[in-house]
């Protein structure tokens, strides 16, 4: 079976209660287990967020789409008018420093990389992609 | 829908969802805080790194002055983002 739906949102923080409806009707739909749609929710406001701080005064809208395929769940947001990007290159953060050399920012995207199986750039004619693959296979985080 | 509130002497209860969009309420309490305070996580749905900064900032402003956050009644997935993110390592779990 493979599902297919695409939304787009305001570039505005404010937008994630529109996003979060749509990705629970969507995994209502798809009966996604909680622990999965936990995880995706997470990985969207994340890579949402991130392109929302990055190009604020841009006027065009972000595209999330959302696909069941291949075992698993796929998240894609692209970005339009664009410079690139690659969140995926952003370096570790190190989990285990105590709290004095420990950042308030840049998490987001570290657990990103670690909460899901794959996670992919591309850049192509001033579009930003980022595509997120999660096995359904097994329920954790 | 979100809320941060005192609950009682030295606690602040979560409520619900807290992302991006619910940071500037969270500070207005958070910011508040100036002594050894408890978090109660009971009846938190869903945190983001936006809701950890917030936590992670005031626990850097409340050590400075010797005070602290503690965190109770983690649990589900809100606990598992919080080992993933190294903070039973910078704040006392009950």
């Amino acid at each position: 079976m493979q599902c297919n739906v695409e939304k787009r949102f305001p570039r505005k923080i404010a937008a994630l209660a529109s996003i979060f409806a749509f990705t629970e009707n969507f995994f209502a739909e798809h009966k996604i287990g909680t622990a999965h749609a936990f995880t995706m929710n997470f990985v969207i406001e994340e890579l949402f967020t991130n392109m929302v701080k990055y190009n604020p005064e841009n006027g065009r809208e972000i595209s999330l789409e959302l696909e069941v395929a291949a075992g698993g769940l796929v998240v894609r947001l692209t970005d339009y008018d664009v410079e690139p990007f690659d969140m995926t290159r952003t370096p570790p953060v190190d989990t285990t420093l105590p709290l004095e050399d420990r950042r308030v920012g840049g998490l987001g995207i570290h657990l990103v990389k670690s909460m899901v199986d794959r996670v992919d750039y591309e850049h192509v004619n001033g579009e930003s992609r980022v595509t997120v693959f999660k096995s359904l296979e097994k329920e954790d985080v | 829908m979100f809320e941060a509130r005192l609950s009682g002497e030295n606690e602040v209860a979560l409520t619900g969802r807290f992302d991006a969009s619910q940071v500037e309420r969270a500070r207005v309490v958070f910011d508040a805080l100036n002594k050894t305070t408890r978090v109660n996580f009971k009846d938190l749905e869903y945190i983001s790194s936006a809701g950890l900064g917030v936590l992670i900032a005031t626990q850097k402003r409340l050590t400075d002055s010797g005070a602290k956050l503690t965190l109770s009644n983690l649990t589900g997935h809100v606990k598992d983002i919080f080992y993933y993110a190294g903070f039973d390592k910078i704040f006392e779990i009950e």
